[in-house]
């Protein structure tokens, strides 16, 4: 009776609850709207630059990250990848030799980052494949070949099968020196790794620097992304610590996450104040809701309605409002979210070129994680009951007599 | 012997308005036995309704006991005094009595439900109410839909919903027209006849003054006359 009279009084007066309905609808949308391009950028941003270069986690020789050099690399070691993979977060494990080299074509030279690979398991973590826009993948683990970045074949003006000169450091200073064909040329999603990275077999890295069997890191991929410093934990309890470091996405790229950070505070701001905006609506709503009936709630407590009851019945009435818009927000906020994530939104022209130039990838995905609308929905749920504790209050605190008399 | 179902002793009410002083009630006694039908009458300002919503526990007497029952509310907390009500004292107001969005069925079982009567008890009492008002035919409808009359008789049946030992109203007639206030009228007397429940209503209407077998004049807050009358 009590849920049935709340619905019925909020009916009561149809133009105000449905403009109240549809200023939450409105925020709501935009609140997801805005949270899932923001939250989808970021998602594929930390994709990109995790997938292609640092893995959600990474082990390396103890030390290794003070000192980046090929001479704290650590031998690749079976039982460990083992011991790793028998972790159910852990879902691949990617073998890398990383190091800085020369390259040269002509009379053009450029530092590079050489990135000896696992051919198969990057194909399978970051489709590395199908960025490959000329030339081809590698065919074997020994390929005497190389994948180039599109801005650094661009700088260097190379094409495919053209041989590319390697000169850098090897393992414990020996010279690493090679010339490799290229045999396709990349087109990554960040545009900084785009400008300036190699990729050969591992087994071709490690001929070249002298290090037989060694890797420099060992990138982790995890099913949880979420939960980064319980998987951190969980890879450190299966290792010897004393041996190698474990170390986060975010611990080695903290910039990445402190703009993450910075930029959601911002957006975070925003919707603050979206939410202030409706929250003055709806408190309108029910104080305009609340006073009117003055009369009509004096009689209840009258004939025997406890003031609690009837505080409860506005705040059923507040909830009604508000999840009624809400949920419509959400409705629309799924159909928005479906529809630019199946056709993301991709910027051309020199809006393009602004952002490469600021290292990202010209595209807005929309992220349709389940957390964005649970969030939305609290936080309505939470601003409802907030709001009608005023006239919850006021009705506490209503003198009968005054109210029939009112 | 008849025995007693409200006993005022000394009630006084001063409102401060303004800073200056308002005597509504001055020492005013009042004993009513059970089944008794009274108007209580006066002109405006008189205390009429001040003293029904002291005997109804909506409002607190400056000085004074009030018994109902044998009940002294004056001295009940707030939530036990609006069990009380619900159990035990039925309103009818001027006007504006009944929530408007509910047809009469619920306003009527609305009562019923604060009391947690079962739902199917609950429909039959709404019905007999209904019919001993004369609004079976009604029972669906919302009170915008019904005369003032008919409101007012919906909200007869509200107050008797809970069976309370006393119907308290203020002004029930005041807004409706001679035939209506009649019909009105000769419901609660038919239901102080047979149901032996007490009435207490204040009224300025002479042929509602008229049906009642006590009735009692307030002037300047004070009681001026305490007449027992035979009803036309």
């Amino acid at each position: 009776m009590f849920l049935k009279l709340a619905w019925l009084n909020i009916w009561r007066n149809k133009r105000r609850t449905l403009i109240t309905i549809a200023s939450v609808f409105f925020a709501v949308l935009l609140a997801i709207t805005f949270r899932s391009v923001t939250d989808g950028v970021y998602e594929n941003m930390i994709h990109n630059v995790v997938s292609y270069s640092s893995g959600y986690l990474q082990i390396h020789k103890k030390g290794y990250w003070d000192e980046q050099s090929i001479d704290n690399s650590f031998e690749a070691n079976e039982q460990l990848n083992q011991r790793l993979l028998s972790n159910p977060k852990v879902t691949q494990l990617m073998p890398r030799l990383e190091t800085f080299a020369l390259s040269s074509f002509g009379d053009k030279t450029k530092g590079v980052l050489v990135l000896g690979i696992d051919p198969a398991s990057e194909k399978m973590v970051n489709q590395l494949d199908e960025k490959v826009i000329e030339g081809g993948y590698f065919q074997s683990e020994n390929d005497n070949a190389v994948l180039v970045g599109s801005g650094l074949a661009e700088q260097l003006n190379v094409k495919v099968n053209d041989t590319l000169i390697l000169i850098g450091q090897g393992y414990h200073a020996s010279s690493a020196a090679g010339k490799f064909n290229i045999i396709g040329i990349l087109k990554l999603g960040s545009p900084e790794l785009n400008g300036n990275v190699i990729y050969m077999p591992l087994r071709t890295a490690q001929n070249l620097h002298g290090a037989e069997n060694r890797l420099t890191s060992l990138s982790i991929m995890l099913s949880k992304t979420s939960d980064l410093e319980g998987s951190k934990n969980a890879v450190e309890s299966t290792i010897d610590t004393d041996a190698y470091e474990v170390m986060t996405w975010k611990q080695m790229m903290p910039e990445m996450d402190q703009f993450i950070e910075a930029d959601s505070a911002g957006h975070y701001i925003i919707i603050i104040v979206l939410y202030i905006i409706i929250s003055f609506g709806l408190f309108g709503t029910l104080l305009m809701m609340t006073f009117e009936r003055n009369r009509e709630f004096g009689i209840l407590i009258a004939i025997g309605m406890k003031k609690r009851l009837l505080a409860f019945v506005v705040l059923l009435e507040s909830i009604m409002i508000s999840l009624i818009g809400c949920f419509m927000g959400i409705l629309g906020g799924i159909l928005l979210v479906r529809l630019f994530t199946e056709y993301p939104i991709q910027f051309s022209g020199s809006l393009q070129e602004v952002y490469e130039e600021y290292g990202f990838e010209p595209i807005i995905y929309f992220s349709g994680h389940p957390r964005i609308f649970i969030n939305q929905t609290l936080i309505v749920l939470v601003l409802a009951i907030l709001l009608a504790l005023y006239p919850g209050y006021k009705v506490i605190r209503l003198r009968p007599v005054e109210a029939i008399n009112s | 012997m008849k025995k007693t179902i409200i006993d005022a002793h000394n009630v006084s009410k001063t409102y401060n308005e303004k800073m200056i002083p308002v005597k509504a009630l001055q020492d005013v006694h009042l004993h009513i036995e059970e089944g008794e039908f009274v108007a209580l009458v006066g002109p405006s300002g008189s205390g009429k309704s001040t003293l029904l919503n002291m005997i109804g526990g909506l409002d607190e007497p400056s000085s004074g006991t009030v018994f109902v029952d044998g009940v002294e509310i004056t001295k009940l907390p707030e939530n036990k005094l609006i069990d009380f009500r619900l159990e035990n004292i039925g309103f009818v107001f001027q006007s504006f009595n009944l929530i408007p969005v509910l047809t009469s069925k619920e306003n009527i079982g609305f009562v019923l439900q604060l009391q947690k009567v079962p739902k199917k008890d609950r429909e039959k009492r709404v019905l007999e109410l209904l019919q001993e008002v004369g609004l079976a035919e009604k029972i669906n409808s919302r009170p915008g839909e019904l005369s003032g009359g008919q409101q007012q008789r919906v909200a007869v049946a509200r107050a008797l919903a809970s069976k309370p030992k006393i119907i308290l109203a203020d002004e029930p007639t005041a807004n409706l027209d001679s035939k209506s206030a009649a019909n009105l009228l000769d419901i609660m007397a038919k239901l102080n006849k047979e149901e032996k429940i007490t009435f207490l209503f204040s009224t300025h209407d002479q042929r509602v003054i008229e049906k009642a077998r006590r009735v009692i004049t307030l002037v300047d807050g004070k009681v001026d006359s305490d007449i027992v009358q035979t009803p036309t």
